[in-house]
């Protein structure tokens, strides 16, 4: 029987594979659809590590806005606009981009992970961060900016309304 | 179990969200990139969370899940409204309000 690590870590493990597995099927996938659903499994992953680092509203959360609202979303769009071959961007040398761009990306990946060894590496021990701790912060110290968000959605929502609903010019006439 | 695993995720979502960015025509690939780049930091700010001992960053992420949810609404009508205008999903041809055609 292994010990909590090391079954933590494995849990990880399995989680991290199937999160870049899924991102790098989205950044290197032809059609647009199994794009998405590399999305879909690098956002259930995602979910999965919230869990495992005991955020256990954010988990729901995530599972709840970003799995089932946002990927949905994006998939009927996808399928909605049903693009043919013809009108997807040509790619001939897409491999080839994909390989600059990662080395031209990798010296910030660097600096960006030795920027962040510099925290501590270690977990504080306190109580799992769950609704009721996440919800008596939100509604006290973070009420402006729960606010603030509420009036961004609305505004979203509004925008997005305005900009599907407008006529191209010569469609109609 | 330490956080260096965390922060190594972290950094090779971002980077790979990067990549798609740059590298990729296709419209829902670079929203989709943009939304992988935002929840990257979603899980910096849950780690960070759990390393301070502090439940604000948790807040915060949850804050960002609200603001990736409008981000998403807003592109996919503009992607639509594109598609619609062009017929198209490539991102070099939607140059109307570029100088050099």
């Amino acid at each position: 029987m292994p010990d909590t690590n090391t079954l933590e870590l494995i849990i990880f493990g399995i989680l991290a594979l199937f999160m870049l597995g899924g991102s790098l099927t989205m950044i290197s996938a032809k059609q647009t659809y199994i794009s998405a659903f590399g999305f879909l499994i690098a956002m259930l992953s995602l979910a999965g590590v919230f869990a495992l680092l005991d955020s256990r509203f954010l988990a729901i959360a995530q599972i709840m806005v970003s799995v089932g609202a946002i990927v949905i979303l994006s998939i009927l769009t996808i399928l909605t606009i049903n693009a043919k071959e013809d009108n997807l961007p040509s790619e001939p040398y897409k491999f080839l981009w994909i390989i600059g761009a990662a080395l031209l990306v990798s010296p910030f990946s660097l600096l960006l992970y030795r920027a962040l060894k510099t925290l501590p590496s270690y977990f504080s021990t306190l109580q799992s961060i769950n609704s009721k701790v996440t919800g008596e912060l939100l509604f006290s110290q973070w009420v402006l900016p729960f606010e603030i968000v509420s009036i961004l959605l609305l505004t979203a929502m509004l925008g997005a309304i305005i900009i599907a609903k407008q006529k191209i010019k010569g469609e109609n006439s | 179990m330490n956080t260096d695993p965390f922060f190594l995720l972290v950094t090779l979502l971002f980077s790979i969200g990067l990549v798609g960015i740059i590298s990729r025509r296709n419209l829902f690939v670079v929203y989709m990139s943009i939304e992988l780049m935002l929840s990257s930091i979603n899980l910096l700010l849950a780690t960070l969370s759990k390393v301070l001992g502090d439940a604000s960053g948790s807040v915060m992420a949850l804050l960002l899940i609200a603001v990736i949810a409008a981000e998403a609404a807003l592109f996919l009508a503009i992607i639509i409204h594109l598609y619609k205008t062009k017929n198209s999903l490539d991102s070099d041809s939607f140059t109307d309000l570029s100088e050099v055609k």
